[in-house]
């Protein structure tokens, strides 16, 4: 065995290249390094390690991951990418500057309403709608997971009591509820995304539901009860993590629709004026047709920021569980 | 027969069970309106009017009563057909006959996406799982990722800036431009007064009393409202057309079919896609009622003054009685949607049993 590997791997060989041949494996999808070539069952033995990531790593998923980590970067270094503070951006009136130039050399992509950068304004916003989708949906996942496991555990009339609420939930459209609730709790974002949260729990909650349905029916979830355990370890030890990939599935999915949510509110007007927003942005070109592009970009970001989680989201779907589906509820 | 009957029973039941959730939406739609934002009385009547006008005011739409009175009296007048008159978007008007203004209005708009949408997302779903991992599928379903991603209102803006620009008949701007067919009297005045009675649809008005101006002018104002709500609502239903016709694919039914000589065609519409629709059938009749409800963006970026555009008015002025009408008759149809796919989903399925 040990001679067949130095056969196959020349010791300098693998220690000049190890990291560009594993960094080129990682990353290109389908990527076989000539050498494996020769001994089939070399290859198996290594792409069998990896094959999880490897089934992850097709290239739309890649390209959503490239996506992703642009609006990530732009949203962790915007102080350093944009000359503009948060201030300047939002304050109306105080920058002094001409509202709805085209693009100079002081602002590359031109200015928007109130005079503002509109470049400074698209790497800021990165921040607020990750913040915005991903604070959501986590609250959305977390009560989710909580409720449908105890609706479907426990069942009876907890669970149609439950399902009920969330029935009467969905019935409204999310969006109109939203807005009447901003309207109602004024620009207290804390609120507001708790509260958004809260609206998206159902669907999260049906999947979880369905989901703890199959594992409920398991020997060892009968052998746990046989065993004695209580029915919150049974819960929270046994079934929970033996459920929970659906939702992992489409926590992204549901990311990008927040995302989409969050910007088409702002859009209508109804958002926080205190941050820079896509959805803000795009309405306030919506009327000025002569300075299109000011309406432009914004949307291009969202566009990359929900299709980098939508691929993601629809990649691991593809790489875990193929059968499942995605609930990619739109609200717009 | 006796499955007829069962069906039956099964009906009246879930009609029986719409009833306490029809009063839980009035009850919670109340509260939602009621509570919107500060007060719609002091709202209207503008800034330091006199104390004595805003308290006569209170008296006359009854906002002064405490709330679970008005609760109840909203209740009464709710079954016995009136739902209050409009507070501010169209003052003194009924919110019912504003409703049956504005609601043809909406059908209109998406009456043929919600014919054409069904139709086109299953044909590309099915060829997406005919040719998997092929060209086609990736055009479709690279299609199908971006019609779920694309911003629909930012989609509509730019298609109107394009569109609006470069192509000479379209312009920008709303419904009934009198400039453009100063001859028709129906875009001051809709509907018409020289008409005998109205349907309430432009379309169909149009065509009965041959008025062809404002056919045109109707038909030319949805035609880019109704290609951006095809083309973002397709996804859906392509994805999960593609989702459950692979799976039926793979089913043994399938390799019997094909290996007893059937045409590939025969075996894809007849044996696969007849399973593989259960369930889509049933995103299909939600994505109807969601419609129905209205497009929001799109009647607010084209200015269509449709169900969303009302809504959308009716928050930012706020228009308590208004707002409350609308979200009362959106539930509604939600409600009777969600009754009709479950009632359809056991006929199309006749695997499944009536609880």
């Amino acid at each position: 065995m040990n001679n067949l590997m130095n056969q196959i791997y020349p010791e300098e060989l693998e220690q000049k290249n190890k990291i560009q041949r594993y960094l080129k494996f990682y990353l290109v999808p389908g990527w076989r390094n000539p050498e494996f070539s020769r001994t089939e069952y070399e290859i198996g033995k290594v792409t069998s390690k990896r094959r999880s990531f490897r089934r992850i790593l097709k290239p739309l998923t890649l390209s959503g991951f490239i996506m992703l980590i642009f609006i990530a970067f732009c949203a962790i270094y915007a102080p350093w990418l944009s000359k503009f503070t948060v201030e300047v951006l939002t304050d109306k009136g105080v920058s002094g500057g001409e509202p709805f130039t085209p693009p100079s050399l002081e602002h590359p992509l031109g200015t928007t309403k109130y005079a503002y950068d509109i470049l400074a304004r698209l790497i800021w916003g990165c921040r607020t709608a990750l913040t915005f989708g991903i604070t959501t949906i986590m609250i959305a996942a977390a009560g989710g997971i909580i409720i449908g496991t105890i609706s479907a555990y426990f069942g009876g009339w907890i669970d149609s009591l439950i399902m009920r609420i969330a029935d009467l939930v969905m019935i409204f459209p999310a969006l109109i509820l939203l807005i009447l609730f901003s309207q109602m709790i004024g620009e207290q974002l804390p609120i507001i995304l708790a509260l958004f949260g809260m609206l998206s729990i159902p669907p999260f909650a049906r999947l979880m539901r369905s989901s703890v349905f199959q594992v409920k029916q398991n020997l060892y979830i009968e052998a746990a009860e046989t065993g004695g355990a209580k029915s919150f370890k049974i819960m929270f030890k046994h079934i929970i993590p033996n459920a929970i990939s659906p939702i992992i599935i489409n926590f992204f999915g549901g990311v990008g629709a927040a995302i989409l949510g969050f910007t088409a509110i702002a859009f209508l007007g109804f958002g926080d004026q205190n941050l820079p927003d896509w959805g803000t942005d795009i309405n306030f070109a919506r009327t000025k047709f002569s300075q299109y592009y000011a309406a432009f970009w914004p949307g291009l970001f969202i566009l990359i920021a929900v299709l980098g989680f939508m691929l993601i989201g629809d990649g691991l779907r593809d790489a875990l569980d193929p059968r499942l589906r995605v609930i990619t509820k739109r609200m717009v | 027969m006796a499955k007829s009957k069962n069906m039956v029973f099964y009906i009246i039941k879930r009609i029986l069970f719409m009833i306490p959730m029809l009063i839980l939406v009035l009850v919670i739609t109340f509260f939602l309106s009621r509570m919107m934002f500060g007060d719609p009385v002091l709202n209207k009547l503008g800034l330091l009017p006199d104390p004595d006008i805003i308290a006569a005011e209170r008296r006359r739409v009854g906002y002064d009563l405490p709330l679970f009175t008005q609760l109840l009296i909203y209740m009464k007048n709710f079954f016995t057909g009136d739902w209050g008159t409009s507070y501010i978007v169209s003052e003194g008007e009924p919110v019912i006959q504003l409703i049956g203004k504005i609601f043809p209005k909406t059908i209109e708009l998406v009456i043929i996406p919600i014919l054409i949408i069904p139709i086109i997302g299953v044909k590309l779903g099915v060829i997406s799982s005919k040719y998997k991992d092929k060209a086609k599928d990736t055009i479709i379903r690279g299609i199908g990722i971006l019609g779920t991603c694309l911003p629909v209102f930012w989609l509509a803006t730019m298609l109107q800036y394009f569109v609006g620009h470069y192509i000479s008949i379209y312009t920008y701007g709303e419904l009934n431009l009198e400039i453009a067919f100063p001859n028709s009297i129906s875009f001051s005045q809709y509907p018409n007064p020289d008409w005998p009675f109205s349907t309430g649809f432009r379309i169909f008005d149009s065509i009965l009393f041959n008025d062809q101006a404002l056919l045109q002018d109707t038909i030319l104002h949805l035609i880019l409202p109704m290609i951006c709500m095809i083309f973002v609502s397709l996804a859906g239903i392509t994805r999960q057309t593609r989702a459950s016709m692979l799976e039926v694919l793979e089913k043994d039914y399938i390799r019997t079919a094909r290996a007893k000589g059937s045409l590939e065609k025969t075996v894809i519409n007849k044996h696969a896609l007849r399973n593989a629709l259960i369930p889509t059938s049933n995103l299909i009749i939600g994505g109807t009622a969601a419609r129905l409800t209205g497009a929001l963006f799109l009647e607010i970026v084209f200015s269509y003054t449709g169900m969303g555009f009302f809504m959308v008015s009716a928050i930012r002025l706020g228009d308590y009685v208004l707002i409350n009408g609308i979200l009362v008759f959106t539930a509604l149809i939600i409600l009777s949607g969600t009754l009709i796919a479950d009632v359809m989903y056991t006929i199309i399925d006749p695997r499944i049993s009536y609880r």
